[in-house]
């Protein structure tokens, strides 16, 4: 979008300069509407379960600003000369099924004949225009929570390839189906100063976002990060999806890993997410005990990984 | 020496036919093309995770990864492969592309030398980290490229600044090291036992 003007009010809490998890708009000084839409193609074969996760992840956005989906709209892309019907439907009512677990209503969609399949949800939340958490609000002195294993990228690989079990695959797809719904309603209980969500960029492209402009470092706890270990010998393999590759081309001058941070754990650091976990920045005092409440609503494993420090900015430290 | 052609394909389907291959054959060696570089740090990866020595080559737009059963036998005139050293860690350090004042002509002709004898040094030599102007020594057209190549093929860890290659505009032409930023080296400068300055 470099070089295009876009108009802005005074009443856009979070556009597209901020280049964040979704727009936030101001309606009145206690209510301000979070949009978001995403969709994509099938990571999984199964329709129903691709409707599940193409849904969780849409209404993330939502959650990782610390807002409430309410509502919601399907963006179809269909072969429907080459696929029966029948599996839209069972896509379809995936999604559905997701949105009626979040408390959110459909409220209409739009269809196209593509050549490829694809999926997604457009979405509309509630916040109070004060407790919009962004991505950009690192605090020296913070502690970083992550509330889902990394790795889901390397795996799918493998499934690709013929290569993981199938016990494994599906306990993948659920965790992808997984909705951030608990994680949010638990933060919202404590100061928390910035979160997004583990996506397309992996955890590091993530934390990048978050570092840049912050004018604050961060130092990763590399073996705390919880992971896949399935994952770790599936990277040692070459089972690795391209997008891993770039995010770390792309964010590598930011990182600086330690020596005993070996290869395969590095990858999984830059494996792209689909619907991955929330990345929360807490005040340290009230780690602990978020972690506790994020325990209790049964997120789990979910761990603390690192800290913001003062110094050196825009850095990335891996121990 | 097994060639195997696995350009047109994507993830991680080359990694999957270089296994094929491996299992049915099991050649000492395969040369695999593929036509991205994602692959070919995957084949990379799978050949050294079944103990082969790999090297990776560019050929006509292509990307080649050459992989050896077992130890690969240093080629002459290389250092041979070397467990990293933990007695005394050398890092070697060039803010520059040559060696002294005076004569620039003179100063490149050292700085080659100097790099190409640098192997002296033995498993002592660390890393070696190329910052400012000395970020050309690992460059398309630099003159020590291959040697370069064949110190980081030896296992050293070469490191190229990020910041300055951005500054040249050399980002796209480099060809040997890692790119790197402040912090990787100051953290190695406290690591290593000697730091030497060009």
């Amino acid at each position: 979008m470099c070089g295009i003007h876009i108009p802005t009010d005074e009443n856009v809490l979070v556009g597209l300069e901020r280049a964040d998890d979704a727009g936030v708009y101001r309606v009145s000084a206690t209510l301000a509407l979070i949009q978001t839409v995403d969709f994509f193609t099938p990571v999984v074969d199964d329709p129903y379960w691709f409707g599940q996760i193409a849904a969780a992840n849409a209404l993330s956005d939502v959650y990782a600003m610390g807002g409430v989906p309410k509502t919601a709209m399907n963006l179809v892309a269909f072969p429907v000369k080459e696929m029966d019907l029948s599996i839209l439907r069972r896509i379809i009512q995936g999604g559905l099924d997701k949105m009626s677990e979040a408390g959110v209503v459909l409220v209409g969609g739009h269809s196209i004949e593509d050549k490829e399949l694809k999926y997604g949800l457009a979405v509309t939340g509630f916040v109070h225009p004060d407790r919009v958490l962004t991505k950009k609000n690192l605090v020296p002195g913070d502690r970083l929570v992550l509330t889902k294993p990394l790795g889901t990228g390397i795996i799918n690989t493998a499934v690709k390839a013929g290569m993981a079990p199938p016990e494994l695959a599906e306990k993948v797809m659920r965790l992808m189906a997984a909705l951030n719904r608990k994680a949010c309603e638990a933060m919202a209980r404590f100061d928390v100063h910035a979160c997004t969500d583990v996506t397309g960029f992996g955890l590091l492209g993530h934390l990048a976002e978050m570092v840049s402009g912050s004018g604050a470092g961060v130092r990763l706890f590399a073996k705390q990060v919880p992971v896949f270990p399935e994952a770790l010998g599936y990277a040692a393999m070459g089972l690795i999806p391209a997008g891993a590759h770039k995010n770390r081309e792309f964010r590598e001058a930011m990182v600086a890993f330690h020596d005993a941070v070996d290869r395969p754990l590095r990858d999984v650091l830059f494996d792209p997410q689909t619907s991955g976990g929330l990345l929360i920045s807490v005040g340290a005092a009230q780690a602990g005990e978020l972690l506790k409440a994020l325990g209790d609503a049964g997120v789990a494993p979910s761990a603390e990984i690192g800290e913001v420090l003062p110094g050196p900015e825009e850095k990335i430290r891996v121990e | 020496m097994k060639e195997i052609d696995a350009r047109g394909l994507a993830c991680p389907a080359p990694v999957l036919h270089t296994k094929a291959t491996l299992d049915q054959e099991k050649p000492a060696g395969v040369r695999v093309l593929v036509d991205n570089a994602a692959s070919q740090e995957n084949v990379k990866r799978f050949l050294e995770s079944q103990g082969f020595a790999t090297v990776l080559e560019r050929s006509a737009g292509d990307f080649v990864v050459v992989g050896r059963c077992g130890a690969a036998p240093a080629p002459a005139g290389q250092p041979a492969a070397r467990p990293a050293a933990e007695s005394n860690k050398i890092m070697v350090m060039c803010a520059t592309d040559r060696i002294g004042f005076g004569d620039d002509h003179l100063g490149v002709k050292l700085m080659v030398n100097f790099l190409r004898t640098l192997k002296e040094m033995g498993p002592e030599l660390w890393r070696l980290v190329f910052v400012n102007n000395g970020v050309k020594l690992a460059v398309d057209g630099s003159e020590v490229l291959e040697e370069l190549k064949a110190y980081e093929r030896a296992g050293l860890k070469i490191l190229v600044c990020g910041t300055c290659l951005t500054h040249f505009n050399l980002l796209e032409r480099k060809q040997v090291g890692e790119t790197t930023n402040m912090l990787d080296i100051v953290t190695a400068m406290q690591l290593a036992d000697k730091v030497v300055n060009l």
